[in-house]
């Protein structure tokens, strides 16, 4: 079992340019401790327009910085969208392995496709077209780090024989994810042989069949790059503080903050009926009844909010679930002193990371 | 942990509703209409028209949202009837609603049945909606002026799993007592069709329609289905000056 870091670099009004600064600044101090303390990984979300929720507008270039401040953690895109009124999929490719080389071979390549009316409105995205979008882009990119020189013809891109450049660090490329939103998705991403990064805010025991059917399915896979990335890891929450009672309380705190910021959000089902996003999505996660004016949900067992005895308790569960990986929010708008953040962290990794053995597995072989 | 600034709406809570009609509460009455026609279109518009429209213990929705429904009924428990309503998009807590601004129904008993039972107030207007062959239309007309043109084009089908669409439920300003209170209607679908097109407003009378500032900017999504809608009592009310989060909320 290993732990990382999740950012959405969520940010509190009024937006000023110190708090903004502020943002970004207190987040790659957390990681520099982070990497310190014993955490494996670090992630950054892509998101655009989400006011307060996420001023992560781009990833590679945080991802970069906290890079250079480093020298083990490895650094994810969490996700990389593969919309085309986003980004072309050869300047993912560019971006992830100029990345690669400045990392010292630590990228992790997440993908994903968007699931907000904020966002595909806003690049005026054909909001039909992701799910195609997406495995088009999650097959070409590989081939763009493998082959010298590589061209192709497809639905959304086409490209004539070109050498897309730098080649990644990684040989023969760094590990492919999808960022699992809504149920379901867990099973895409192990028909490719890709990760998957779940945001998870439920109880443990509602992940125990997607993670088993995920390693059923995996099995059996296709992969998109040359190798399987069998890996599961976890999205979630951690606070952890000596008094277990006050842990929670903050747990709370921020995952009523969260839900705050993420429900002001238009997601695509709430906006522009679609085949492609009939899921819930994020909110359904946060919502109790949904024609309920205000209740809200218990607070999820599976969060990592209590003392380091509760915490270890809530990661070994989530380990015999079969999680590989833990990558927590820490933070939601600023609402915890930095310093309280730090501490945050630093009890866990005195006390809780010790009674986890990491180490990361190897990538299964290539199917024949 | 620090002080934040939340988005709120702008609206004081006590000038919301001061004129509401009083709800019944004693009408636990379910009924179901059979295949409403119900046109629905979404548009942005701007946030700074918005915050001051919505009551205080609202959150807007980021983008703004205006939505315009229109509902056919041609028999059932109710007769047949043609019902409008617009409202913009908003939170309780963290729940999508639509607070309703204006409202229109064909037929006086049909308006006072909703009025009774949920708050929501129609002026008596004549209403025109039908699906043709290449578009959706809709039409609201006040003293033989159409207030109200709706057009959706190039519809397509949704099929299988992606045959709903997911209608924010309204609140409506209404009195419980002494007191007046935002009433949510609720209601629940069973989907026979739906169709997903480009909407357009065509004339949009936008004082007519309920408020002078609330005016479509931005095209999002124009809908019609048909649909089995059940129209369930209401459960809960909720205070226009304290927010669902901080105990705004109760149940009727």
């Amino acid at each position: 079992m290993e732990f990382g870091l999740i950012y959405e670099l969520s940010t509190p009004r009024p937006f000023t340019r110190e708090t903004q600064k502020a943002v970004y600044e207190n987040a790659i101090e957390q990681v520099v401790l982070a990497e310190q303390l014993g955490f494996t990984s670090v992630w950054c979300v892509e998101h655009h327009f989400l006011e307060e929720y996420s001023h992560s507008s781009c990833p590679d270039m945080f991802l970069t910085a906290v890079a250079r401040e480093t020298s083990t953690i490895r650094v994810g895109f969490g996700i990389a969208t593969c919309v085309p009124a986003f980004h072309h999929p050869i300047r993912w490719a560019e971006k992830a392995a100029f990345l690669d080389i400045l990392s010292g071979g630590r990228v992790e390549f997440g993908t994903g496709r968007s699931s907000t009316w904020n966002e595909l409105g806003g690049f005026d995205a054909i909001v039909d077209d992701t799910k195609k979008t997406w495995d088009e882009y999650i097959r070409v990119i590989p081939q763009m780090w493998m082959n010298e020189r590589f061209g192709y013809q497809g639905q959304y891109h086409k490209m004539p024989e070109r050498n897309v450049l730098p080649k990644p660090w990684q040989d023969p490329h760094p590990p492919m994810w999808v960022a699992v939103t809504a149920a379901g998705t867990e099973l895409d991403a192990a028909d490719r042989g890709m990760g998957a990064l779940i945001l998870s805010i439920s109880d443990v025991e509602r992940n125990v069949p997607r993670i088993a059917a995920y390693r059923e399915r995996i099995k059996h896979c296709n992969p998109v790059g040359a190798f399987v990335n069998d890996k599961i890891a976890i999205a979630n929450w951690m606070y952890c503080h000596p008094d277990n009672a006050l842990a929670k309380q903050r747990g709370e705190e921020l995952v009523g903050t969260f839900g705050y910021m993420a429900g002001q959000t238009v997601e695509v089902s709430e906006a522009y009926p679609a085949s492609n996003y009939t899921a819930l999505g994020l909110l359904g996660s946060l919502r109790a009844d949904p024609t309920a004016p205000g209740e809200q949900k218990p607070l999820s067992s599976g969060l990592c909010f209590g003392n380091p005895v509760a915490v270890t308790e809530t990661c070994k569960r989530w380990e015999a679930a079969g999680a590989d990986q833990l990558v927590f929010m820490i933070q939601a708008r600023e609402q915890l002193p930095q310093a309280d953040v730090l501490e945050s962290l630093r009890l866990f990794g005195r006390e809780v990371l010790p009674q986890f053995s990491g180490g990361t597995r190897r990538p299964m072989a290539v199917n024949a | 942990m620090s002080a934040v600034e939340l988005l709120y709406g702008q609206r004081p809570g006590a000038t919301v509703g001061a004129s509401a009609a009083p709800l019944n509460t004693g009408a636990r009455d379910e009924i179901t209409l059979k295949e409403v026609e119900i046109h629905y279109a979404l548009f942005e518009l701007p946030m700074a028209s918005v915050l001051p429209r919505l009551p205080e213990s609202l959150h807007p929705s980021v983008p703004a949202v205006l939505g315009i429904t229109v509902w056919r009924c041609l028999a059932g428990p109710l007769g047949a009837f043609s019902l409008a309503y617009l409202g913009v998009a908003c939170r309780t807590g963290i729940k999508p609603r639509h607070f309703i601004h204006g409202a229109f129904c064909d037929r006086p008993e049909v308006a006072s049945w909703l009025r009774d039972r949920y708050g929501l107030n129609c002026q008596l207007a004549k209403i025109h909606s039908l699906e043709t062959y290449d578009r959706i239309h809709s039409r609201i007309e006040l003293n033989a002026i159409p207030v109200l043109d709706l057009v959706t084009e190039s519809a397509i089908p949704l099929v299988g799993r992606g045959a709903v669409v997911k209608y924010s439920p309204i609140l409506n300003a209404a009195r419980l007592g002494n007191d007046a209170a935002l009433v949510q209607m609720e209601t629940s679908f069973d989907f026979k069709r739906v169709l997903r097109g480009v909407p357009r407003a065509e004339i949009f009378d936008a004082h007519a329609l309920g408020d002078a500032t609330l005016r479509p900017h931005y095209p999002i999504s124009g809908t019609f289905a048909v649909a089995d809608v059940r129209l369930h009592p209401a459960r809960f009310r909720l205070d226009a000056s304290v927010p669902a989060e901080q105990g705004g909320a109760r149940k009727i």
